[in-house]
């Protein structure tokens, strides 16, 4: 049974375009792109963001604008793994943390 | 009217007047009609459902049967046979074991609420009714689903693959053979690793349903699945109250953090029939699981009363719904599977297919 908020953290359709971006279309029709940079700095890991204070570490003027998005895969039904080119893979992106940090003007 | 007059488009317009309950389509658009033959008024062909275990088969069989021969004039006789096949739900390639077809995912909030038995018996049920089923115990502090299914084998290594222990019928492995008699003093990386193990390198083979057994609680073990593989459903089994003390929410809010879709809640201990008296007598209170799921949105799949033959029939290795089938424990666990299997085949309509198209 989805109620209204999970149909927005649920997505319809994800592609990933070469290293550059993703796009997820979510199933209540939203539309949100993701460039690799903006997602690299806003990795949820331990590594990016303490884990006793909650404070990022590494944001996304730390990282290189020549970033890429190596690989995508799923986790699970319930998050995103990506690979980026500076070597960095211990995020698990959850499809209710995409969509908070959706970069679209109606939601920033 | 001629007998000529019978065709195969009548028979389908007759027979979507008829809908699956929980699917709610009717059964022609499901696409569960096969193997259509008209032979003079003698009409026959298959429904074939989305579960063995389907508890409504009768049910639309009649339907079935009686609708044909209602509406399509000069039909004299239906012959309706009931097959099934466990349908796949769409989801990511990545991580999916090859050839298990849903895994149900078995939960409780906290030890000692019967989760172990449940499993066994699910499974078995799940087999008895003509699923290939596969039962993994990754109840890494108490393993007992080997001593449940009295299983004495320990599962051979070929080619580096582990096969699985056939057990009544039911493919299985415990992470306990991964120790053999030592105790599992595992620390997460190593649960990681073993449960690893036991879901991908294993020969599981072509399986409809592969229960898992989790530890109770919320913790490595748990993540560790639902990362790894795209878990169908999980069940949250449960005592009345275990419910009130609110431990088992926990479990199922973790299984909804995750996106594992829920199937139901279980109550087990539910009450105790006095074997002297008959008289019922409700010792951690009643109906609490029921109340939970209803204010959840969560489907109740039914209540397991605490019967010393369940106990019995578990500790001597063979699960009650085998031992004793007619026994009134024995037939709530079949009818609570077969809501289970309801809910299986209705998620594996819902779910969207979840890849990442590459441009």
């Amino acid at each position: 049974m989805l109620t209204a908020p999970e149909e927005r953290a649920t997505p319809a359709e994800i592609r990933k375009k070469s290293g550059e971006s993703i796009t997820i279309r979510w199933v209540d029709g939203h539309t949100s792109t993701f460039a690799a940079r903006y997602l690299r700095g806003r990795c949820p890991c331990a590594q990016c963001v303490s884990e006793t204070s909650g404070e990022r570490l590494v944001s996304e003027e730390h990282i290189r604008p020549d970033i890429a998005l190596e690989a995508a895969r799923t986790v699970g039904n319930y998050a995103l793994h990506f690979s980026f080119s500076d070597g960095h893979t211990t995020g698990i992106y959850s499809f209710d943390y995409l969509r908070r940090i959706c970069p679209c003007e109606e939601c920033a | 009217m001629s007998e000529a007059a019978i065709t195969e488009s009548k028979v389908l317009d007759a027979l979507r007047s008829v809908m699956d309950p929980d699917l709610r389509r009717d059964i022609v658009s499901l696409n569960f009609i096969r193997n259509m033959k008209i032979e003079g008024g003698t009409v026959s062909f298959d429904v074939n459902l989305t579960t063995p275990a389907c508890p409504v088969k009768d049910r639309l069989r009649e339907q079935s049967r009686q609708a044909v021969l209602d509406r399509v004039p000069g039909v004299k006789d239906v012959r309706v046979n009931m097959t099934a096949e466990v349908r796949r739900p769409p989801a990511p390639e990545t991580g999916r074991i090859r050839g298990v077809k849903n895994i149900i995912a078995v939960g409780s909030g906290k030890g000692g609420v019967g989760k172990s038995t449940v499993a066994a018996n699910i499974a078995a049920s799940l087999a008895r009714s003509g699923a290939k089923v596969g039962l993994l115990d990754a109840d890494i502090y108490g393993p007992s689903i080997p001593i449940m299914m009295r299983s004495k084998d320990e599962p051979e290594i070929k080619d580096q693959v582990i096969q699985p222990v056939n057990a009544h019928g039911v493919k299985l492995m415990s992470m306990g053979y991964l120790s053999g008699e030592m105790p599992l003093i595992w620390r997460g990386p190593m649960a990681h690793k073993a449960l690893q193990q036991s879901l991908l390198g294993v020969n599981w083979g072509e399986l409809d349903y592969l229960v898992v057994d989790l530890p109770p609680g919320t913790g490595d073990v748990h993540l560790t699945l639902v990362q790894t593989v795209p878990v169908t459903g999980a069940v949250i089994v449960s005592t009345p109250q275990d419910v009130g003390l609110q431990i088992s929410m926990k479990t199922l809010r973790m299984f909804q953090q995750t996106k594992v879709p829920l199937l139901g809640i279980i109550e087990n201990m539910s009450y105790y029939v006095c074997p002297h008296c008959g008289g019922r007598d409700e010792i951690f209170g009643h109906g609490g699981a029921a109340l939970a799921a209803e204010s959840l949105g969560v489907p109740f799949l039914g209540e397991i009363p605490l019967d010393p033959a369940i106990r019995k029939h578990s500790d001597a290795g063979m699960p009650v719904v085998l031992a004793e089938p007619e026994s009134a424990s024995a037939r709530a666990l079949a009818e609570l599977t077969g809501k289970l299997a309801q809910q299986v085949s209705i998620q594996a309509f819902r779910s969207v297919p979840l890849t990442i198209v590459e441009e």
